[in-house]
């Protein structure tokens, strides 16, 4: 093994840090990774299937062996099955966490919580019309719980059509309603997945696999909206705002307290708790110069985009961050949390608290949140994590310093930046100053090397004039690599570098967590609707070049499904039939106009996406390059 | 003298080996472009199920000493690896005649074509002991892949030494008279092998 580690991350805290994790013997995801490998073939491929009691079954893929399930269930049908219950469990993911925010939505309205308010009432009002409440003579709270309540109905089996579908512009939807996938309801879909992927219902791989891009659709634009939406209404809409990022944003002289997982609710209150001027008191008294919150993850992307909290790391960052030997607590809420966090922590003095009833870890402190008593909740972790700052070790290791991002870009602040209207993107975009935009989206995966997948893709498509959008994991790699502030710009190619610095704005925006990947929905629906087209005839595209979760198979599903071409850095389990992967990689091009593709190596996912966007290009009738010319290395 | 050696009853049918075998045996040796490949990469390696559900025995030539099948073959196709004590077969020089089938006493030769054959035929495929991976100081990729230790790599009389030993702690566990705690088979696991043999006993009757 080599001593830098650079063969695991391209980033540098990272390396310093595997690097000691490796000296101390402490075991990490890379460690793990290592002892499974090689994985299970059949796995790997789609072709195990465990879904009754007659099997477990597998499919040989080489043709010797068996070719059906017990039941008969052939390749097809097994990776299909598969696929979909995985769609459905991300889908549920991200659908349970809007869930969550739209129950403390409510419950603020009745007042019933003490630590939340209706922030952006605009954004309520602007909801309200699409939910057909009436707005009018309503105080804010009494419109919330109105909101709130028709919402709810999201959830259930009333709707046809989800609220959010008539977002997508008008073509698509009746696309949509043509193949018979218009999402209806978000906890319908997801049931019905599991009903349809039960021995002896659906036996057709490729109805089987519509209703799975149906189920998608009511997490992209159904679950994921909700939980962006009403996170905007409770906490605000995110606006342009300066931060820093990777680990040298923990501070050896504070009490640090790292905030980790998905849903913001918890964490909000700790921002305000970590202010009050007692707990400040009792932080100094005890030899800390104040009290520095930072964050991890998703919960970090939702209080960087809206407050400019620092950014500690992405995924793999999570064992890391311990290691530091200066974080007093890690505060978790839910998805994406390794249980190995508990495991790192004994070796320090760092104290993992757990506030989900639903997301528990064995060997963790649990303190459940309850919304109606928020504030006091987050000024008790806060003290505990004040009281645990004593019993720090000797060994402090911060390995870097941090660097300058800056976040915030929901759609409302990217339009806002342009002036109100999508016409000068448009234009940009039309003259060619701009070829088209790009999201790279999703976690990170130590099959792939950290962050080394994200950057370089996005270096690569900002240096010919695509404009990258940021959510996720993916957000965080960029913004530690410095692609993220208005000064970046000298990293895109001459027509975006201009963009970008007559409107003062890096080449690489933040649009925020995995579920406000919603954003990127809303504004391409814009620009289509702007140009009198669908989706997919946009020079668009979606990269995932280091996913690993369900949310992310679920996620790159309802982009295609939304018409935009997607290229995954990880291979999907699904090489198993060669139907399904034929489908998805091409057939789907003539289904929904848009399709997947693979390929790890991110300077070539760079030049298939592209080959793409000329080609759109050229069918809009816009100046294009001919596709083929560029050339993809070897 | 090393040899791939089995502990059955540590086999979970997972057929991993199977599928490890032929992604070694194939031209690209990645799974994924593997399944796409002509000829069809195929393993040298069969997981069997046994008497009763939840065993399995994973079969491969035992390159014996003499080899049946090398004495029998007529065109000289069999020959022995001196430096590493491997069977090995050579397609272009084999008339697909079938007697090393014939005299082989574990079934373990089949006929598939073969990309590393010049004619389009059948030829006789078996495990050669993933004699390049050995060359580059590597386990067969059947052991490799085995998370079981059901399939372990070394010479036969260490590891017959190292499982007596295990068995006669077993014993002692057996026993209860010396360390109940020492480690046997994972309680769920022989509980699930026990299902098997419960189960299947209750389809016998």
């Amino acid at each position: 093994m080599s001593d830098t580690f650079e063969h695991l991350s391209s980033a540098k805290d990272a390396q310093k840090m595997i690097r000691y994790a490796h000296e101390e013997h402490i075991e990490t995801v890379w460690d793990r990774l290592a002892a499974q490998e090689p994985q299970c073939g059949y796995c790997a491929l789609g072709l195990s299937c465990r879904n009754c009691a007659m099997g477990p079954c597998r499919v040989d893929p080489f043709g010797d062996g068996p070719q059906r399930g017990v039941c008969g269930a052939d390749a097809d049908v097994i990776v299909a099955r598969n696929l979909a219950r995985s769609i459905a469990a991300g889908a549920s993911a991200h659908s349970d966490h809007g869930r969550d925010i739209l129950e403390t939505l409510y419950q603020t309205a009745t007042g019933e919580t003490s630590a939340y308010k209706i922030t952006d009432v605009d954004k309520l009002k602007r909801l309200a019309a699409e939910f057909g409440v009436e707005a009018e003579g309503k105080e804010p709270a009494e419109l919330a719980r109105e909101v709130a309540w028709e919402m709810m109905e999201e959830f259930g089996m009333r709707k046809e059509e989800l609220t959010f579908a008539a977002r997508a512009p008008k073509p698509r939807r009746e696309l949509w309603e043509k193949l018979g996938i218009m999402p209806r309801g978000i906890d319908r879909e997801n049931v019905e997945v599991l009903h349809r992927t039960h021995m002896g219902v659906d036996n057709d791989y490729v109805n089987i696999l519509l209703h799975a891009v149906r189920t998608s659709l009511s997490d992209g634009w159904g679950g994921s909206m909700v939980a962006t939406e009403v996170s905007d209404v409770l906490f605000g809409t995110p606006a342009p705002i300066n931060s820093k990022a990777n680990l040298g944003v923990l501070k050896a002289d504070h009490v640090n307290i790292a905030l980790h997982g998905h849903n913001p609710m918890l964490s909000d209150v700790m921002v305000r708790a970590a202010q009050d001027p007692a707990l400040q008191d009792l932080a100094r008294s005890k030899g800390a110069a104040g009290i520095n919150l930072v964050g991890l993850c998703c919960t970090g992307n939702e209080l960087q985009m809206r407050i400019g909290l620092p950014m500690a790391g992405n995924h793999l960052i999570q064992e890391l961050v311990i290691m530091t030997g200066a974080l007093e607590a890690m505060l978790v809420d839910y998805q994406c949390i390794m249980p190995s966090v508990v495991d790192v922590a004994k070796c320090f003095h760092t104290e993992i608290i757990s506030t989900f009833d639903k997301a528990r870890f064995t060997g963790a402190t649990h303190i459940p949140f309850d919304p109606k008593r928020g504030i006091e909740i987050g000024q008790q972790i806060v003290r505990r994590a004040i009281e645990n700052f004593p019993n720090r070790g000797p060994r402090v290791v911060i390995p870097d310093e941090p660097v300058d991002m800056m976040a915030g870009f929901s759609v409302e602040a990217i339009v806002g930046a342009l002036g109100g209207t999508p016409k000068p993107l448009v234009d940009a975009i039309a003259a060619g100053h701009i070829r088209g935009a790009v999201g790279v989206v999703g976690c990170n995966n130590p099959k792939i090397k950290h962050d080394y997948g994200h950057t370089t893709l996005t270096r690569r498509l900002i240096e010919n004039d695509i404009l990258v959008v940021v959510t996720g994991c993916a957000a965080v790699a960029d913004g530690k690599a410095g692609l993220m502030t208005p000064a970046a710009a000298e990293m895109a190619g001459p027509g975006l570098k201009a963009v970008c610095q007559a409107l003062g704005i890096p080449p690489v925006l933040h649009m925020g967590s995995c579920v406000d990947n919603t954003r990127i929905l809303v504004l391409a629906a814009a620009l289509a609707d702007y140009l009198g087209v669908d989706i997919s005839a946009l020079p668009l595209a979606g990269a995932a070049p280091e996913w690993y979760s369900e949310k992310a198979v679920s996620i790159g599903t309802y982009v295609v499904a939304s018409g935009i071409y997607t290229v995954l850095g990880v291979q999907p389990a699904i090489f198993g039939s060669p139907n399904v992967v034929n489908l998805l990689a091409g057939g789907l091009n003539d289904v929904v106009g848009a399709a997947f593709a693979v390929e790890p190596d991110p300077e070539k996912a760079a030049v298939l996406i592209r080959r793409h966007i000329e080609g759109k290009r050229k069918g809009l009738g816009l100046p294009f390059v001919e596709p083929d010319t560029i050339v993809m290395p070897e | 003298m090393k040899t791939v050696f089995v502990n059955p009853e540590r086999c979970v049918g997972c057929m991993q080996c199977q599928v490890a075998c032929a992604v070694e045996h194939s031209q690209s040796k990645n799974l994924y472009q593997a399944v796409f490949e002509v000829p069809k990469p195929r393993p040298r390696i069969y997981v069997a199920p046994g008497l009763y559900l939840n065993t399995s025995f994973p079969n491969k030539c035992r390159h014996c000493d003499p080899a049946p099948c090398m004495e029998v073959c007529p065109t000289g196709a069999i020959t022995r690896n001196a430096d590493l004590d491997i069977v090995v077969i050579d397609g272009n020089k084999c008339i697909t005649c079938a007697m090393c089938a014939m005299v082989c006493p574990f079934d373990v030769i089949r006929y598939y074509e073969s990309a590393t054959v010049k004619l389009d035929k059948t030829v006789a495929v078996k495990c050669d002991h993933c004699i390049d991976r050995q060359r580059q100081g590597k386990v067969p990729a059947c052991v490799e892949v085995c998370k079981v230790n059901a399939l372990v790599f070394g010479d036969p009389n260490e590891i017959a030494k190292s499982a007596a030993g295990r068995l006669a702690k077993l014993v002692s566990v057996a026993t209860g008279a010396i360390h109940p705690e020492l480690p046997r088979l994972p309680a769920t696991f022989e509980a699930w092998r026990k299902w098997g043999e419960e189960s299947g006993k209750v389809n016998e009757r």
